[in-house]
């Protein structure tokens, strides 16, 4: 019952990754560092996934967070289900099944030379997190940065030290705001979008790209297009029910499109007629 | 191979050699008083005059529930593959195409390994149909006959069958049978072109080409809250549907607690969590946004996804299996052709 | 690591989940190999005030009842409600439907008004504390019973099926019962039994419960269809489907 008749390679099995370096962000976010056993680079591009195994468990879909530029990967977990649960009670050492990189990525030749607005939401900064490294990493290939961050509360605020080190980078300009007040927060409290109108650059002829809960995506779209934002500057990164990855199992359908396949990044102006995507 | 000629005594004895042989055959058999695919004993039970099956046979080529690997907790997964040889007799036209679907998506961009290797191991031996079934309608899908995936086709033609075996797999097995004259031939003919008509319990008012252009004016129309208001959401019609292949995952751990197995089951768009995320976001919430979802697959994503003209290919299994009545796609096709100009 | 004690006590019920248990045969060794039985009325003597997981069998029916089912929940960090009784009441819930006084009589005659036999409206467990894992079913299913307690002994919450039997029972191949006009409460039963009424022949009872959002309203649309009405989808949803109130 072992052998496939034909030789190619099983699109389903997972390789084994080592958890090098894990670290809890907060009391539901944990960070991992993964190097494949096979001594490999994952080979991703930024914005793509991975689906994750722990054995008896079962497989989800998370999005790399770390910049292809760098050796080995990173992910972000949220503890929210069975195979996070399980993830969160690992350790340095313990072992993962990988299968990616998957999916659709950031299409980085329309975004040369352009000026980047990242638009997150909660852990919505993960993914983009590795877009917004790489791009620092080739900063002659891409315009100025603004990356905007709205936290549910002060304590989910993810990342704290990489948001003080892009703030510390000249071509980035960082805008916080967390949707409740805190006795220690004095920055802006409130929705991302009341943010937006303290980007410091040229919202029309910039490229704008939006990741976070699903609630955010319409009303973020809002402001965008009364900033006379074109659709076709506008992306977002569509969470759905990625099982399979590779556009067989059917869950993670928006309409016509396979969000493994097509997505999980979107060009705004190819969902337009898409009534499930936002 | 020129098209041949077999009689009933003949394909019988062909039937028994290959059950003799000890190789999986199966084929349509009478259950109660419907019909279902399932292991052949004897060459006596095959009924090829049947109607249609209870479940077509994409069951063959993608089990209810299937393993794809084991593995070892902490260690590596192994894959699994179904590596027995099957014979199927008495696949009907839709089902064919159906199964052609079906084998192109799982052989379109990336190739699942598990399906293609089950389905090179197939031989199947597909026939016209004789007895149109209650709800048919083959005839308005341009299915009710079928040119191609078969390595056997048998047209019954009274007192023998015309075979016509496009594969070196069903030309081995026809090596004996004489050719058809040309009054077989025209016989065939004549089965054929009655079955383009005949089978049409439930006529489309309009052509297959032009579903995906009625879909697409068709999203907020009525009929979809007006039928998914009787809807169980219980997936009867994803389960008897020859098309229908969304599927889910699940892992099992053995009573070592170490080791286990990952398999795969049918799944359904109609179920109400086919589109749940963990922390318990649905996507697919609403009973009418699932019921569009299916037959928005069968017309209009399907058909664009694998450049045919329609994933529905008329079997009606999904009308005799919906208990409140609503699943009949004709029915919901024609009653948007009514309020929305093409 | 030490194996996780495992208690089993019933409540009122017919003890057929637990013999379902007893019926895993083989299987039986595999789990006490991975757990430690400290308390099983059914199939041992022993008795324990020590325990990690309770597993409760029946439903709550008395006062006392109450208190007994409040001071295991204190004492397990894991509580599982095995079969129909435990998990939705089951068909003890069928005197909810009727006047306490009267169901008394009809049971014990001129013996009613003893007080041994005070009585009180019928409760799921989940009605007295809370539950953890339900294990559905009359009886319980042994690829589920076990499938479950193997998930729970990996630290997994296990995959209970929240679609109707239908999804089962069209795998399987099987006719619908509702061809021959027959009753099945299939498409708002939960599955997970593998269809196995519809599967004999028989119609679908119901002793899983409902699924989480069933469609009572196409049920009743059905039932119109097939000539019949509200008061017959309620005599059938009564067995297993009753509650403190009206059933439907």
């Amino acid at each position: 019952m072992s052998e496939c008749c034909c030789g190619e390679k099983d699109i389903y099995l997972p390789e084994l990754a080592t958890i090098t370096r894990m670290q809890h962000m907060n009391e539901t976010e944990l960070f991992l560092h993964l190097e494949l056993d096979s001594g490999k680079e994952l080979g991703h591009m930024p914005g793509q996934f991975v689906e994750v195994s722990v054995a008896g468990i079962g497989e989800a879909p998370i999005s790399n967070t770390s910049s292809p530029t760098k050796s080995g990967f990173d992910l972000v977990v949220r503890k929210i289900g069975r195979v996070t649960n399980a993830i969160h009670a690992m350790k340095e050492g313990d072992k993962l099944g990988i299968r990616g990189p998957l999916g659709h990525g950031y299409p980085l030749e329309d975004m040369k030379g352009k000026d980047l607005v990242f638009i997150c939401g909660g852990i919505g900064l993960v993914p983009q997190r590795s877009l917004i490294n790489y791009v620092l990493d080739k900063p002659e290939d891409f315009g100025k940065v603004a990356i905007l961050f709205g936290a549910a509360s002060f304590e989910q605020r993810l990342y704290q030290d990489q948001l003080a080190r892009w703030a510390q980078n000249d071509k980035v300009q960082l805008l916080e705001t967390i949707d409740k007040p805190h006795p220690e927060w004095s920055g802006n409290v409130g929705v991302v979008t009341t943010i937006m109108n303290q980007i410091d650059i040229d919202l029309a002829n910039a490229i704008s790209l939006i990741c976070g809960p699903p609630i955010m995506y319409k009303f973020v779209i809002m402001s965008l297009e009364q900033a006379n934002v074109s659709n076709e500057n506008i992306f977002v990164n569509l969470e759905r029910r990625m099982k399979c990855g590779v556009g067989k199992c059917g869950h993670c359908q928006i309409n016509h499109h396979y969000a493994c396949q097509s997505g999980p990044v979107f060009r705004y102006s190819d969902l337009s007629d898409i009534p499930e995507a936002i | 191979m020129s098209i041949k000629k077999i009689s009933k005594e003949e394909l019988s004895q062909l039937v028994s050699t290959l059950i003799a042989s000890g190789d999986r055959v199966e084929g349509v058999q009478a259950k109660d008083d419907k019909f279902a695919f399932g292991p052949l004993t004897s060459a006596d039970d095959l009924r090829l005059d049947y109607d249609v099956t209870l479940l077509s046979p994409r069951k063959y080529v993608l089990p209810p529930v299937e393993s794809l690997m084991t593995f070892e907790v902490g260690g590596r997964y192994q894959s699994e593959y179904d590596t027995e040889k099957l014979t199927l007799i008495g696949v009907h036209p839709y089902d064919m195409i159906a199964l052609n679907q079906i084998d192109q998506v799982f052989s379109q961009d990336e190739v699942d390994n598990h399906y293609t290797t089950r389905r090179k191991n197939m031989t199947l031996i597909a026939c016209d149909v004789v007895t149109p079934s209650e709800n048919v309608f083959a005839s308005s899908m341009g299915t009710a006959t079928v040119s191609e995936g078969y390595d056997i086709l048998l047209t019954d033609i009274g007192d023998a069958y015309v075979a016509d075996a496009p594969t070196e797999k069903g030309q081995a097995l026809l090596c004996n049978a004489a050719d058809a004259t040309a009054e077989d031939l025209a016989k065939r003919q004549a089965v054929q072109e009655r079955n383009q008509s005949d089978l049409n319990r439930h006529p489309l008012n309009c052509k297959i080409e032009d579903l995906p252009q009625l879909l697409e004016k068709a999203y907020d129309h009525p009929v979809w809250e007006e039928k998914a208001a009787s809807c169980f959401s219980c997936g009867s019609c994803n389960q008897v549907c020859p098309t229908c292949y969304c599927f889910n995952v699940q892992d099992d751990v053995s009573w070592d607690l170490k080791s286990g197995t990952r398999s795969r089951a049918w799944d359904g768009c109609l179920l109400e969590n086919f589109a749940n995320v963990a922390g318990d976001h649905n996507f697919r919430k609403k009973r009418n946004d699932r019921f569009r979802h299916r037959l928005y697959r069968k017309g209009k994503y399907v058909p664009e996804k694998l450049g045919i003209g329609t994933a529905c290919v008329g079997c009606g299994r999904c009308i005799t299996a919906c208990v409140p009545g609503i699943a009949n796609p004709v029915d919901i096709y024609n009653t948007l052709l009514n309020d929305i100009k093409l | 690591m030490s194996k996780p004690r495992v208690a089993i006590f019933d409540f009122a019920c017919c003890e057929g989940c637990q013999l379902q248990i007893v019926n895993l045969e083989e299987e039986i060794l595999d789990l006490l190999g991975v757990v430690d039985v400290v308390e099983w009325r059914e199939a041992m003597s022993e008795q324990s005030e020590a325990y990690d997981i309770a597993i409760i069998e029946g439903s709550i029916t008395r006062p006392e009842d109450e208190e007994r089912i409040k001071d295991i929940r204190s004492k397990a960090s894991i509580l599982i409600a095995l079969g129909a009784c435990a998990s939705i009441g089951g068909v003890n819930k069928l005197k909810n439907n009727f006047d306490l006084n009267d169901v008394k009589k009809c049971v014990y005659g001129d013996a009613a008004d003893m007080p041994h036999l005070e009585t009180a409206m019928t409760k799921a467990v989940d009605e007295v504390v809370k539950v953890d894992f339900k294990i559905q079913g009359c009886p319980v299913e042994h690829d589920e019973l076990t499938y479950v307690l193997r998930s729970l002994l990996i630290g997994k919450t296990p995959e209970i099926p929240d679609y109707p039997v239908c999804v089962e029972c069209k795998a399987k191949g099987n006719i619908c019962r509702w061809e021959y006009s027959e009753q099945c409460l299939g498409p708002i039963t939960r599955a997970g039994c593998g269809a196995r009424c519809p599967s004999a022949n028989n119609r679908c009872f119901g002793c899983r419960g409902y699924v989480d959002n069933p469609n009572v309203d196409a049920a009743k649309d059905v039932f119109e269809k097939y000539g019949l009405t509200v008061e017959d989808l309620k005599s059938r949803m009564v067995l297993f489907g009753s509650k403190q109130g009206p059933t439907l």
